[in-house]
């Protein structure tokens, strides 16, 4: 549908190099990266709101660089909602279809159904300024639905808001895009509503795009360490392949030998990258496993967070498990506890130092 | 303990004096920082004040020569041509000052930028005589300016028209910063928005940024009217006649005295202070949302 071809623009002393990617109708395309990576300029740029030094951007096959954002069939949601302050809240969901020339009437009910959908008809006279966050984030949205966009830009739609409101967001969301099949494109650098809402996604880290494709291999199998680190897993060891026996290797980091699953030859470097949710603890000799990586080691530390715990072990190197509170005390693990320590060979994504 | 006697008991105990007591208060609860503060403000305002009450005290001891003189026709005309003159030189500001100070406040950072900034500034920084003689050279009728527009009937030299573009001229500075300051303040965003949502520039522009600052629209037309209307020297360069106010006081003065030209200084400072007085009460009630940004 819109198609970035090897995309080059600069603001100051930050710039976009070299962008190429692809978002088809439908998709729900993520785009994350650490804070100052340039996601925002991106979608930006999908906006027409920057105009590329090098590179072509194609919507449907046409060449769309120098068309101006009014006619590019994009709607934009800012975090910081960018409502129009001077404007009600019905003038605001009004606004697209005014200056697009809607008739009155026509407007009209178009934006009292709009309104009822997200739930805000009861704050149609009210202003922005004395609203929630929750309830000037759907307001933004109406406006943005309003003028039935092509594709739906979403700048961080979720930081701002509390965790509860977050939740009846992301489900107005998907709702968004499974029943109108919007095609939405949405910044974020969070994994979990990435995990969440995203079909595609772009990995972008100082103004390159350093991974792009369906989120499940993106988020499950990383093209390289900093994608990997970027997207929160939580043990990524580097170290060389010794031996590989038809695709299952032996690889040597810092002394303990890991089996994976990989092409990699003999003496290849390569990046270890282990869920912490995969890694399986458990007191006593337990080496009898159908597991192929089972090691001694010794607890460092134990952090609950919620009803899970993040166990960190050091069985000559470090590795982080996620566990159940209710587990953590029916093993008694505490800092200094002997376990034993096993991950399957299949749960471990092997980034070969080429890729 | 002291504390507490202090606060709650408005008695002072045995062997205490309330001279005691409030010194005590004052070093402890007074902020001396903005104590200063308020004396040395004070002291600007004062002078002002003073200087008010001084030709107040004069002036409101003879009446009758004090309406004699504000009755006058030549000091109503010229009180009306000032301010009419000075408000034409405002809509003419607004008209292009408006589009300058936009372009201004969006555009990046750059050499050619800073150089049409200080160029805004240079008014300010002129001595009035000299701004009003490069005026005067640009709008004679000789001038560059000046000879193809007389050439179709639009004089400048001692004519309505030479007040009005010297007042503009001097009072250009006040408003294209005070509008350019406000439409830094309307987040781009907001425009972006706008466009996204199918708005072309100028919709944008009407419709979002310029709703947004009108409050500095405002509070710039109404500093740059000020200053037009107490312009002088740049005035007399180009149009010593018809007079303005602030002509006509030193007429009087170089020709009827002191008596009488305090009058008319007295009569201006009265209607100038009641006009701004209903212009800054409008403000109050203008563009209410843009705090809100």
């Amino acid at each position: 549908m819109i198609a970035f071809d090897r995309v080059s623009l600069a603001l100051g002393s930050f710039s976009l190099n070299d962008v190429s990617l692809t978002i088809d109708r439908g998709d729900y395309y993520f785009i994350v990266g650490p804070s100052g990576a340039g996601k925002t300029v991106l979608l930006e740029a999908i906006a027409g709101l920057h105009r590329p030094e090098r590179g072509r951007i194609l919507l449907r096959g046409e060449e769309i660089t120098a068309l101006p954002p009014e006619k590019r069939g994009v709607a934009l949601v800012y975090q910081d909602y960018s409502l129009f302050p001077n404007m009600t809240v019905a003038d605001n969901v009004c606004y697209g279809l005014r200056v697009r020339g809607v008739h009155k009437g026509e407007a009209r009910g178009e934006v009292a159904g709009l309104l009822e959908r997200f739930g805000i008809d009861h704050l149609a006279d009210r202003y922005p300024g004395t609203l929630s966050g929750g309830e000037q984030q759907r307001v933004a949205l109406a406006r943005a639905v309003a003028v039935k966009p092509d594709i739906l830009l979403l700048d961080e739609p979720l930081s701002a808001l509390d965790p509860v409101t977050q939740e009846k967001f992301i489900a107005d969301l998907q709702r968004l895009h499974r029943e109108d099949g919007l095609t939405i494109v949405q910044v974020s650098h969070s994994r979990r509503e990435a995990h969440l809402l995203a079909t595609r996604m772009a990995v972008i880290i100082d103004g390159t795009l350093v991974d792009e494709g369906r989120a499940d291999a993106v988020l499950n199998a990383p093209g390289s360490r900093e994608v990997a680190s970027f997207i929160g897993i939580e043990n990524i060891l580097d170290g060389t392949v010794t031996a590989n026996d038809g695709g299952h290797a032996r690889v040597d980091v810092g002394g303990r030998t890991f089996e994976a699953l990989t092409d990699a030859a003999a003496g290849e470097e390569v990046t270890l990258c282990i869920r912490a949710d995969d890694v399986v603890l458990a007191v006593g000799d337990g080496r009898r496993s159908s597991a192929r990586n089972t090691m001694a080691g010794t607890v460092v530390s134990v952090a609950e967070n919620g009803p899970i715990a993040e166990v960190k072990v050091n069985s000559g190197v470090e590795l982080t498990a996620v566990l159940t509170r209710r587990s953590v005390r029916d093993l008694s693990l505490v800092p200094g506890t002997p376990v034993t320590l096993s991950v399957k060979a299949t749960a471990i994504h092997v980034i070969r130092s080429f890729s | 303990m002291k504390t507490e006697a202090l606060s709650t008991d408005p008695f002072p105990a045995d062997g205490e004096t309330i001279v005691t007591r409030w010194k005590e208060h004052l070093g402890r609860y007074t902020d001396w920082c903005t104590v200063w503060f308020c004396i040395m403000g004070a002291a600007l305002v004062g002078v002002t004040v003073l200087a008010i009450v001084n030709i107040a005290t004069t002036e409101l001891a003879d009446p009758a020569h004090l309406l004699k003189v504000a009755a006058t026709s030549e000091v109503i005309g010229s009180i009306l041509l000032t301010f009419g003159a000075g408000a034409n030189a405002v809509l003419l500001l607004i008209l292009f000052g408006t589009p300058l100070a936009y372009v201004l406040a969006r555009s990046r950072p750059s050499r050619f930028k800073g150089v049409v900034e200080s160029i805004v500034d240079i008014p300010l920084i002129l001595p009035h005589t000299v701004a009003g003689l490069l005026v005067y050279l640009l709008f004679m009728r000789r001038g560059w300016l000046g000879a193809p527009l007389s050439d179709v009937g639009l004089a400048f030299e001692d004519a309505y028209p030479g007040t009005v573009i010297a007042m503009l001229f001097v009072a250009s500075p006040f408003f294209v910063n005070t509008m350019r300051e406000g439409f830094e303040k309307v987040p781009v965003h907001l425009e972006n928005v706008a466009r996204t949502l199918g708005a072309g520039t100028f919709t944008t522009f009407r419709t979002v940024t310029l709703p947004l600052s009108l409050r500095h629209m405002y509070s710039g037309a109404v500093l740059a009217w000020g200053r037009a209307i107490g312009e002088f020297a740049g005035v007399i360069m180009i149009a010593y006649y018809p007079f303005i106010i602030s002509t006509l006081i030193y007429y009087s003065f170089t020709t009827d005295g002191i008596h009488t030209s305090r009058s008319i200084a007295f009569t201006v400072i009265l209607v100038s202070f009641g006009v701004f007085y209903l212009l800054r009460r409008m403000t109050r009630y203008l563009g209410r949302y843009d705090d809100r940004v």
